[in-house]
């Protein structure tokens, strides 16, 4: 499986690896109002559909660089990948 | 005062070498490192005259070279330089900066192909999983190799270094010496 990492180009998936849905860049704010529901929500909840999925990949062996990779987990197809930074900027995980 | 003498990071008191048909593999001992990091807001400076090369690049200035090892970050080589203080050499060329000694940690390598570019490609298909093909002159990545993670750099057509961590020196000299022989079908 090849991840297109967007500084380096086609990487072997071996030098990633994997930590969970992207959504988790959406922490919330633990000083807020109702935080212990909402980090329940956060820790616990995720949906699991069967299809697109998007998710923080770590390239460990490489850059040293957090993705957010788009995958298909009914065919494994990788459809894209984006540097987790600029997704976060650009406004969270969704 | 007691004479100190340097020792190589495979132990000995100069550099390995090792030919193995159109390869050539030898310690690069005198190969100075510290690493520079920018920070946030700080305008990427030009150490020694160098510029400093995009992701997966490595570019060679006057007496110094460096690689990109991550957003912002780049590994600054000065050959020959390992017994002297070039860290604060490059931190005064590169003010606001983050630099970081890393000589003593690592380990290089050159491999030198005496018949073109073939056989460093042959090695590279054996060694590591990057595409050798596309990995050519002025490309530089830190990849696994051997289960050990290193930094491939591309020096020329004819030429590749591998820098891995001193500590695992002696198993990567294996590796490399080992993979260059079965390869060139010479007797270890």
């Amino acid at each position: 499986m090849l991840i297109p990492h967007p500084l380096l180009g086609l990487r072997d998936s071996s030098e990633f690896t994997y930590l969970g849905d992207a959504a988790l860049l959406d922490r919330p704010d633990g000083m807020a109002e109702g935080a212990a529901a909402r980090f329940h929500d956060y820790v616990h909840l995720r949906d699991n559909p069967a299809g697109i999925h998007r998710e923080l990949w770590f390239h460990e062996q490489g850059d040293r660089s957090w993705l957010v990779v788009t995958r298909n987990t009914v065919t494994h197809e990788i459809l894209g990948a984006e540097l987790a930074r600029e997704a976060r900027l650009k406004g969270g995980a969704a | 005062m007691t004479e100190l003498a340097t020792l190589t990071a495979l132990g000995a008191d100069a550099p390995a070498q090792r030919h193995a048909g159109a390869l050539t593999i030898t310690e690069n001992a005198g190969l100075a490192l510290a690493s520079l990091a920018l920070r946030r807001g700080t305008a990427q400076p030009a150490p020694f005259g160098l510029a400093l090369p995009g992701p997966g690049g490595w570019a060679e200035g006057r007496g110094v070279s460096g690689f990109w090892t991550g957003p912002g970050q780049w590994m600054i080589e000065a050959p020959g330089r390992a017994d002297e203080d070039f860290a604060a050499a490059l931190a005064a060329e590169a003010p606001g900066c983050s630099i970081t000694e890393q000589t003593d940690g690592w380990a290089a390598f050159e491999i030198v192909s005496d018949s073109g570019d073939a056989p460093i490609r042959a090695l590279m298909e054996k060694l590591v999983n990057i595409d050798a093909a596309a990995f050519g002159a002025g490309r530089a990545t830190r990849t696994v190799l051997d289960h050990m993670g290193v930094f491939a750099i591309r020096r020329a057509d004819d030429r590749l270094a591998i820098i891995g961590a001193r500590s695992s020196a002696a198993s990567l000299w294996h590796a490399l010496a080992e993979t260059a022989a079965r390869l060139e079908g010479v007797g270890t």
